[in-house]
């Protein structure tokens, strides 16, 4: 008689429902946890629209489809420039073969830095492809640029750019902020552009 | 009329699947999945990327999983307000005249449509506790009327189930206790729960021992009470089991349920305190207590159906 089992079949039943949606939310609670491990979305990247040290333009739409490093230096500067172009280098030479990752590098003192001053520089650090752009337009532009498009200070340039390497997906959104002139800030970068690469 | 038994059934379990995935959506973190609401991100599907956002909403806050959970989670729960919906237009069709159908039949899909409308409100409250709470009570009220709507049809189509039982004198009592104290218990899990998020919030490097010290006495109560519904728990079940008779396979099952729900739960309990409150037991723990008190419901409704003294006998 079913009334007389030790466990009826209910149970049973019950038991491995609740183990199947066991299994289901820890898969979920795995996703969830996993998708807020992943990089942050700090804002989009406006249209802009600047002029290459070659005279082509470039905006938003040349970094859409890649990832790109963003920095803003100026070519005359003796502090934190050099080791800033120094990391984009590292960072360039060790991408050599992803054409899907960029380096761009925005001059904060358009007056003294011509397009011509711009190849010259990007020649002293090895740049002889499209992958790292020195960007050049009007001050007034780069602040905006600066501080409305990357969300990064602009007071008192040239002296006063900021020091910020600009982590940008290839949706043209912002997803990490990192010093550029601190070697462990330059690992959590590397770090950062490789998650990116497997995520996109 | 079978097929409202089986429609009003089917109404039950699937409420409490969502029940279950409501839970999970609180513990996976995914609650403001859609920051708004009914739409999501302004879209009544999802966006699957970012390009699809309106521009006034902030890109920061799209996350393409929570926002896929949260969205499950209301589909599941217009469904299961479909579900209802048809349960009351059988009712209304089929029990017109029976006052103890129709009405919680009616209750029930009164209350899903509230529950929908507050389920938005619970988004637009930034998930405060206290709205987050009211939702889950609700969940459990609805959850109930179902059972009960379920088990009186049960009933009109076998006039005889249940009536032939023998059970120890105060049986009734200890079912209705069981069932007033353990609604009490998960509004106290709700506070301990409460207590948790709000610490986890201020305090994200804090542990789980620390967690629970920092909650304060509505921790400690809710797990002394929770103790002492277990023991009572497996005590009724257990008398009842040894010293009835005539039992029908609906009783016996929810008494076996019954025990073995309060056992797991006492395991998942103390798991919880040992293990650091592991989000996945959270959700077991909410959910066992919701199965627990249904199981419960069932039982007094079963044992009223025993009127008179006569068929009792002493505890």
């Amino acid at each position: 008689m079913q009334s007389e089992r030790k466990i009826p079949a209910g149970i049973l039943v019950g038991i491995m429902a609740a183990f199947i949606l066991g299994i289901g939310g820890l898969l979920i609670i795995g996703l969830a946890e996993k998708s807020r491990s992943g990089l942050p979305l700090l804002g989009q990247v406006p249209e802009f629209e600047f002029i290459k040290q070659d005279g082509a333009p470039f905006g938003l739409a040349d970094m859409k489809g890649k990832i790109s490093v963003v920095d803003f230096i100026f070519t005359s500067c003796q502090t934190i420039c050099p080791p800033m172009s120094g990391n984009m280098q590292a960072l360039y030479d060790q991408f050599e073969g992803a054409d899907n990752i960029q380096f761009v590098s925005i001059t904060v003192d358009p007056e003294r830095d011509s397009l011509s001053v711009l190849q010259e520089y990007a020649r002293d650090f090895g740049v002889d492809d499209d992958r790292w752009v020195f960007l050049w337009q009007p001050i007034e532009k780069v602040v905006w640029l600066s501080e409305k498009g990357f969300m990064i200070s602009a007071r008192e340039l040239p002296m006063g750019h900021s020091s910020r390497f600009v982590l940008v997906d290839p949706q043209g959104m912002i997803r990490g902020y990192y010093d550029g002139v601190d070697d462990e800030s330059m690992k959590v970068l590397l770090q950062d552009i490789r998650k990116l690469a497997r995520e996109s | 009329m079978k097929n409202f038994r089986r429609f009003a059934l089917l109404s039950t379990l699937a409420t409490y699947t969502l029940i279950f995935i409501g839970g999970l959506v609180r513990v996976s973190g995914a609650g403001l999945g859609c920051p708004d609401w009914p739409k999501c991100f302004g879209r009544w599907f999802p966006p699957t990327s970012i390009s699809q956002l309106p521009p006034d909403i902030n890109p920061s806050q799209f996350n393409f999983t929570l926002a896929w959970i949260e969205y499950f989670n209301r589909l599941v729960g217009v469904t299961i307000g479909i579900l209802i919906f048809i349960t009351a237009v059988l009712a209304i069709k089929n029990y017109r005249k029976v006052n103890k159908i129709l009405i919680p039949s009616l209750a029930a899909l009164v209350l899903v449509a509230y529950q929908g409308w507050q389920g938005g409100q619970v988004v637009e409250s930034q998930l405060k506790p206290l709205f987050v709470s009211i939702h889950m009570v609700l969940a459990l009220i609805i959850v109930s009327l179902l059972i009960f709507v379920t088990q009186q049809s049960y009933y009109l189509e076998k006039p005889e189930a249940d009536r032939g039982a023998i059970f120890p004198r105060r049986t009734r009592l200890w079912m209705s206790l069981l069932w007033i104290v353990g609604i009490i218990q998960v509004i106290l899990g709700t506070q301990v729960r409460e207590g948790l998020e709000v610490l986890r919030q201020r305090f994200p490097l804090l542990s789980g021992a620390e967690i629970r010290e920092y909650i304060g006495p509505v921790n400690y109560v809710h797990a002394i009470l929770g103790i002492v519904i277990a023991a009572v728990t497996i005590l009724a079940g257990y008398t009842i089991l040894m010293k009835s008779r005539n039992l029908s396979g609906l009783i016996r099952e929810s008494v076996w349920g019954m025990i073995v729900l309060i056992v797991a739960q006492l395991i998942v309990g103390l798991v919880l305190v040992v293990a650091g409150l592991p989000s996945l037991l959270q959700l077991f723990h909410l959910w066992i207590a919701s199965l627990f008190i249904g199981v419960i419901f069932v039982l007094y409704s079963a044992f009223r159906r025993q009127t008179g003294g006569d068929h009792a006998i002493g505890a």
